[in-house]
């Protein structure tokens, strides 16, 4: 698994991918062709995925992304160095925090 | 009319997602000509006047008189009056919010789920809408949340029965009169879906005052519209989040004050920066002091408090903070891995569940893995 600030990437099996992954929608990429796996509201700072491939997600703020990568990619930030995936399938799952009560996103 | 292919859901997401967080003065003529094509679109005859108002608390007040239903002991002001002065005679208004929004909203979206089927709907709001639903949602409900209780406080368990008995009514008359409003810049997740599919048809005036302006209320007869925010500051999670100011601010001062999403009193981001260990120890409201907390810094208060850490490994360090009265602060601190510009490494502080008993347990939490699972091979 690989960690660039607060996303995590876990790779898997491609026949751990749950079934209903297929049936969500690909997400576009941004305008420099890159898959963003995790946006910054204020900064638009991004960690986005370059190489080919698709991402899905899963609705809601906690929602698990599924990254697919035939060819292995680069994962790319700001203010973060580069990681280099191999190909395959991976869990994108963003950082929370704990609040008596409740839980939130983390946003570094 | 044919919806087209999801040719640009990318941007439509990225214009509307902009209008959603606008802030600065409307074009008032150019919004003023959308509202009467909207009104004439609906198969209304034009508003008689278009009032505008310096935030949505005083449009609601001026709503509220306009349908006669303002809470007894209200001081309406001049925002209530200035219907009046417009010539609209106030009580009874009757509201067209139906005709001008609800139905040409279900009209595109029929037109849209007819045209990519029911998948295909889904999908398409998974890409617009769905990206804009939380934040636009969080803050239309803050404001919305704001403006009732200030109009018409939430009675407290020690208040009079009589006082109880009379917010009720008066709560839900300020209820009422929200709902006849268009919510305008925060109905952008339904406008970048039908635009991203070129279906806003006859949705394009109402796209056109989101735009440009804040809230609005259609009445036979009469407009009010709200200017739009002077401030909005959120953090990166689109939360409000100020510590020296407002987070959102209207032209005639209605505002809301918040940290990191956290609502606050105005009163106590003026404290904040004079925050001491004892006071955070001494405040009562566990939210408070977490905000307190946070702004202090936990390395600060820690060092202060001469803490000593729970747990240390690979991953950081786990450290505890013992609150009166409440389930104790732990903390994970972690070090980013990557350098800053001028070579230090920057540390940050997440909160785990009080049962932590590890550094690797609660960096593995925040990330929803187990402690054995949480093996990252590479960290920038």
């Amino acid at each position: 698994m690989y960690r660039q600030g607060d996303v995590l990437i876990v790779p898997v099996e491609e026949s751990a991918v749950p079934s209903v992954v297929a049936g969500l929608p690909a997400r576009p990429r941004d305008p420099r062709g890159r898959l963003v796996l995790a946006l910054g509201e204020v900064t638009g700072h991004a960690h986005a995925v370059v190489g080919p491939g698709e991402l899905r997600r899963e609705a809601g703020p906690f929602g698990t992304a599924w990254l697919r990568l035939p060819e292995g990619g680069r994962v790319v930030h700001e203010e973060h160095a580069v990681i280099a995936l191999p190909k395959g399938w991976y869990r994108v799952v963003r950082q929370r925090e704990y609040t008596p009560g409740a839980v939130r996103v983390v946003a570094d | 009319m044919v919806v087209q292919q999801l040719s640009s859901p990318r941007e439509a997401v990225a214009r509307w997602r902009e209008v959603a967080a606008g802030t600065g003065p409307a074009d008032r003529p150019a919004v003023e000509r959308a509202v009467r094509a909207a009104y004439r679109a609906a198969g209304l005859a034009e508003p008689s006047a278009v009032l505008w108002f310096g935030s949505p608390l005083e449009a609601a007040l001026a709503a509220l008189a306009l349908r006669g239903t303002a809470p007894e002991g209200l001081p309406l002001g001049p925002a209530a009056a200035a219907p009046a002065t417009a010539g609209v005679r106030p009580g009874g208004a009757v509201s067209v919010r139906e005709a001008i929004r609800t139905r040409p909203w279900e009209a595109a979206r029929e037109r849209v789920h007819a045209d990519l089927g029911a998948s295909g709907w889904a999908e398409l709001w998974a890409l617009t809408g769905g990206e804009l639903w939380p934040q636009t949602r969080a803050l239309s409900g803050r404001i919305r949340d704001a403006v009732l209780d200030r109009l018409a406080p939430a009675p407290t368990e020690d208040d009079e029965q009589e006082v109880r008995d009379r917010a009720r009514p008066a709560r839900a008359a300020v209820r009422l009169a929200l709902l006849d409003g268009v919510l305008g810049p925060h109905d952008a997740p339904w406008l970048a879906a039908f635009d991203a599919v070129g279906a806003l048809g006859a949705l394009a005036p109402l796209a056109e005052i989101a735009a440009g302006a804040g809230w609005w209320w259609p009445y036979e007869g009469v407009a009010l519209v709200c200017e739009r925010p002077t401030e909005l500051h959120r953090d990166e999670a689109g939360r409000l989040d100020r510590a020296d100011g407002p987070a959102l601010a209207y032209p005639d001062g209605f505002a809301l004050h918040a940290w990191r999403g956290m609502p606050v009193p105005p009163e106590f981001l003026d404290g904040l920066a004079g925050v001491t260990p004892e006071r955070i120890r001494a405040e009562e409201n566990a939210e408070l002091r977490r905000v307190m907390l946070e702004y202090y810094g936990y390395e600060r208060y820690l060092a202060d408090s001469g803490a000593e850490p729970l747990h240390r490994d690979e991953t950081g360090v786990l450290w505890r903070i013992q609150l009166p009265d409440d389930e104790p602060v732990v903390m994970v601190e972690v070090v980013n891995s990557t350098a800053e510009p001028d070579g230090t490494f920057r540390t940050y502080w997440l909160r785990v569940p009080p049962s932590t008993r590890t550094a690797r347990a609660g960096v593995a939490w925040t990330f929803g893995v187990s402690e054995a699972d949480y093996r990252p091979q590479r960290e920038t």
